[in-house]
């Protein structure tokens, strides 16, 4: 739903780090999302190309890394990762009382430059 | 060449959001965003919150895709009040709140209310610089939205069950609601309230000047 505003903070980010670092180019960056965050990887790519013309990115491909939710049960302390879109609970006992341990990244962990 | 970056692509808004927070915290003012889907009562509760008399000095931020309604319904009450636009964006982020912030008198209050944009799944992710997080859910949505919507109910402080004067119209169980709201964050305040018919307001008033006074 977000993901202009996702992509325009990723631009920035990436871009900063060039200018510092005195790099030309971005030929790629590698992204990790978890599928809690909110964030559509086909919506994210599809603004991302939007936003890329006359930047510094303009030649860069995106690949994201989609990272499953974990979370881990209070009640019976299973670590389960859920494979279902959306209700969570623990597959074992079924207990929805949990804390999530993955699922909610939105991170940019490097990319290629020139 | 590659290069590692390793960084959280919100980490611009989260760094937003604390200064956000240190304007707040220099004025002593209490920061609430409050969240739901469309159309749960975000607004109507403010109202009830507003009439209330509770002696708190409040101003409010409304965010909204576009127009200023929620605005108006809140400047009858003679109250601080600014309107945000956000321009077809779907939740409140730190930048917004950062840019209003001087149209509130905040040496003057107590609390500031931030309605956020309706939706329940992404004003989660973004800080804008609140103490807390309050959400509303409106029975009429149904019992499976803990469950569905896992995140918001974990992050918030308190969960407002609006519309509670439906109940006899509809198939929707509440214990449920609660149930799996309180095993996903077992910290969750939970109010019952019509802001028809001004049910729980009191309990909510109570609570809220409790809070403050922390
Ligand atoms: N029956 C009943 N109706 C309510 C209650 N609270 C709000 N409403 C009605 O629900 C509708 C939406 O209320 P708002 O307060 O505008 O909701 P909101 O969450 O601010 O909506 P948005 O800002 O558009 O997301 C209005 O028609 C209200 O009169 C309630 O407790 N009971
Ligand atoms: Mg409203
Ligand atoms: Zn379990
Ligand atoms: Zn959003």
């Amino acid at each position: 739903m977000h993901e202009v505003s996702i992509a325009l903070n990723l631009l920035e980010i990436v871009s900063e780090q060039c200018r510092k670092n005195g790099y030309s180019r971005i030929e790629s960056i590698n992204l990790k999302i978890g599928r809690a965050s909110g964030v559509m990887p086909d919506a994210l790519l599809f603004a991302f190309e939007a936003i890329k013309i006359d930047s510094i990115a303009k030649g860069a491909s995106l690949n994201i890394e989609e990272v499953p939710v974990s979370g881990l049960c209070n009640n019976c302390r299973n670590n389960f990762t859920v494979v279902e879109e959306y209700v969570l609970c623990c597959p074992v006992c079924k207990g929805t009382s949990f804390s999530i341990t993955a699922g909610r990244e939105m991170d940019i962990i490097d990319m290629e430059v020139s | 060449m590659k290069v590692k970056v390793v960084t959280k692509i919100l980490e611009a808004n989260d760094r937003i959001a604390l200064e956000n927070r240190k304007l707040f915290d220099a004025a002593d003012v209490f920061v609430i965003n409050l969240m739901s889907a469309p159309g749960a009562g975000k607004t109507s509760l403010l109202e009830k919150t507003l009439s209330a008399k509770s002696g708190l000095k409040i101003g409010v931020i409304e965010g909204d895709i576009a127009g200023s309604d929620d605005a108006e319904r809140i400047e009858k009450f003679s109250v601080p009040v600014v309107q945000i636009n956000t321009g077809g964006a779907c939740h409140l982020d730190a930048n917004m709140i950062n840019e209003v912030i001087s149209d509130l008198p905040l040496n003057a209050l107590d609390i500031v209310f931030i309605e956020n944009v309706g939706n329940l799944v992404c004003p989660a992710e973004f800080k804008v610089g609140e103490d807390m997080k309050v959400m509303l859910l409106s029975i009429a949505e149904g019992h499976d939205k803990p469950l569905k919507y896992p995140l918001m109910f974990q992050e918030s402080s308190a969960l407002i069950l609006n519309k509670i004067d439906l109940a006899p119209y509809l198939d929707v169980d509440i214990n449920k609601i609660k149930k799996d709201a309180l095993s996903l964050n077992p910290g969750l305040k939970i109010f019952d309230v019509s802001c028809k018919t001004g049910e729980g307001i009191s309990e909510w008033i109570e609570w809220l000047k409790g809070r403050h006074g922390r």
